[in-house]
């Protein structure tokens, strides 16, 4: 134990530091973000300090990478490299050629504007209004005030998508996506072409009208869960939690919101260049990881708001530790094992469907 | 990296404190342990009181729901009723369902209401199905400035019927009562409605205040009568309880109640 007087003295010593760091660390993050009242700014320079250097190692090596052949193939290296993190200055130009999206960007020049141009569905234009204001108002690019303000690029990216793709149209939690888009291309045609690319190859069909995909996809994850950490699935068992109760937004959101904005990147990194098999990693990693504290709970409302808590605090906020975590953590899953509880899961909710 | 969402977490129910799971694993006693409702039942009288996670006790626990078109301002009365806040354009858009907690105190009982937060976009209704018939009560909500929100109302209605169990309590809401001049569902309107489905009804307002307590807590008095009440006890009345406190003088939960025309209608 320490003296009074230690105690006293690192407790000064740390105010000292707290409003040092305050100073230091902008109030808006790299990406338009407010930071909140209660920030830790302190403990975020700690972390920062550490992943900064992180971040140079990688910014140097994704350099020499792409001056080598401006062409990504992907190789084993790559996908480790991607697994590492994509420094932000290459993180549209990977996604892009990752996902495929660039080739579609390239095969299908002017369609974009040309979906723009064309009429517009007055029901589409409605709802999607209704969501502009409330998409990252803590997002200074995205207020009235800010010029450009991205609430037009997000509109237009969602309406052409919308009338791209009609068997979708909008779905809530697409505003958010097409956002985070938006914020790392700073161009509307890559958004469309990379939201076209996750929505239409790299995840199941969780936005369409009877969102199967994402029924699916929840019940994959607890048959994941059953396996993998079966405490937990008992637990849900016991107190009657649906799944789709505690991870609904964890798949419609691909985590935003979730998880802090850098842990949302890195994951998404993954996510274009593996596909959506990454989900149920970072999934299983959260739930496992914190399997003692969702044991804890002794009721439904209890195992929700444990929910709600693993999903906070240091694990996720040092985002390239946690990347390692989600390889290692829940151990193996292969695709196959993702495609045969897929199709299972998913004529089960099909045949319970009126 | 960005610690903007962790430190959110306090807007979310669970975590009022740095460090919530030791603080509830530790906390937690003999008290606590197998004291919390059935999943899809009343909480029992007769059992001890609970703990939630984030350290808070409480006598009783009930799930409540909020329903109504996309934008109506569910998630803007729930804030209002849980931080007493509303911060005009700081809402986000709800995606799926999401819950906080608030803890009352009616009575000297404490009860704590989980309040499970709809996505109103109408695809979504498939995944929030799956909590309908574990809600104990439920708040359908229109918006005063848009017809088809009201218009919805009916279609709204009959999914509860389908979905929600048999004598969940259920209130409609007419939000967004401050606004005056996009006004377009009249109060007289709402009332009508309330009556032909007897369900009780009120306009609310999120951002000025106005009922937002006093739904929650009339529908926290009815699911606390109903478990804690005897055999030959007579029924809470829901409507003439929102109707008295509305005259009452001593109130005030919100100041703008008296001052302003609109108010609780018997159905």
């Amino acid at each position: 134990m320490e003296s009074r007087a230690n105690g006293a003295r690192t407790a000064r010593q740390r105010a000292h530091t707290d409003s040092g760091a305050k100073e230091r660390v902008p109030r808006v993050d790299p990406y338009g973000f407010e930071r909140s009242e209660d920030f830790d700014y302190e403990s975020y320079e700690e972390l920062m300090s550490e992943y900064l250097v992180v971040l140079t190692r990688r910014s140097i090596k994704w350099s020499k990478l792409l001056q080598r052949s401006n062409k990504v193939q992907k190789n084993l290296k790559v996908k480790r490299y991607v697994r590492k993190g994509v420094p932000n200055e290459h993180r549209a130009l990977i996604w892009m050629v990752a996902s495929g999206a660039q080739e579609q960007m390239e095969k299908n020049q002017g369609y974009y504007h040309t979906l723009l141009a064309g009429e517009h569905d007055p029901k589409l234009v409605e709802v999607i209004h209704t969501d502009l204001h409330r998409t990252f108002p803590d997002n200074v690019q995205f207020r009235k005030s800010s010029d450009p303000c991205l609430q037009k690029a997000l509109f237009d990216v969602l309406v052409a998508y919308g009338h791209h793709n009609k068997a979708v149209g909008y779905c809530q939690g697409m505003n958010f996506i097409a956002g985070y888009l938006i914020i790392i291309t700073k161009d509307e045609e890559k958004s469309f072409w990379l939201l076209d690319a996750l929505l239409g190859r790299i995840l199941p069909d969780y936005y369409t009208p009877a969102m199967v995909g994402l029924k699916t996809d929840q019940e994959v994850l607890g048959e994941l869960v059953r396996v993998k950490v079966p405490a937990v699935w008992q637990a849900m068992m016991e107190h009657g939690v649906m799944w789709t109760l505690v991870v609904s937004r964890w798949f419609i959101c691909l985590f935003i919101d979730i998880l802090p904005v850098e842990t949302v990147l890195r994951i998404w990194d993954c996510l274009f260049y593996e596909g959506s098999k990454i989900i149920f990693r970072v999934a299983l990693t959260l739930i496992k990881h914190n399997q003692a504290l969702i044991l804890q709970a002794r009721s439904f409302p209890d195992i929700c708001d444990r929910f709600k808590q693993i999903t906070k605090g240091q694990l996720v906020e040092d985002c390239h530790t946690f990347m390692q975590k989600i390889f290692a953590e829940p151990g193996s899953l292969s695709k196959a094992t993702v495609n045969k509880l897929r199709e299972t899961c998913r004529a089960r909710i099909l045949a319970q469907e009126p | 990296m960005s610690r903007k969402k962790a430190a959110k977490g306090k807007s979310s129910a669970s975590s009022p404190c740095a460090s919530p799971r030791r603080k509830a694993g530790g906390k937690r006693g003999k008290g606590g342990s197998r004291s919390e409702p059935q999943a899809n039942g009343l909480a029992h009288p007769c059992r001890p009181p609970g703990l939630s996670s984030s350290g808070e006790f409480y006598d009783l626990a009930f799930k409540v729901m909020l329903v109504g078109d996309s934008g109506v301002g569910k998630t803007c009365l729930l804030v209002r009723f849980k931080d007493g806040a509303f911060l005009a354009g700081s809402f986000i858009s709800t995606v799926g369902i999401d819950f906080r907690n608030k803890v009352l105190n009616l009575d000297g009982v404490k009860i704590k209401l989980q309040i499970w937060d709809t996505a109103g976009q109408e695809r979504f209704r498939s995944v929030t199905h799956a909590y309908y018939r574990d809600a104990q009560a439920l708040l359908l909500l229109y918006d005063v400035t848009n017809k088809k929100s009201f218009d919805n109302i009916q279609a709204w209605l009959t999914e509860i019927h389908e979905y929600a169990q048999q004598d969940v309590v259920l209130m409609l809401l007419g939000n967004k009562a401050e606004v005056t001049h996009e006004r377009v569902v009249k109060r007289e309107e709402g009332e009508k409605l309330a009556k032909e489905f007897g369900v009780p009804f009120m306009e609310t307002s999120a951002k000025s205040g106005l009922n937002v307590e006093l739904a929650f807590t009339a529908i926290a008095k009815e699911l606390k009568h109903r478990a804690t009440k005897e055999a030959d006890e007579p029924k809470f009345q829901l409507q003439e309880y929102v109707d008295r406190e509305m005259r009452g003088t001593a109130c005030c939960s919100c100041r703008q109640r008296c001052s302003l025309p609109f108010g609780i209608v018997t159905p």
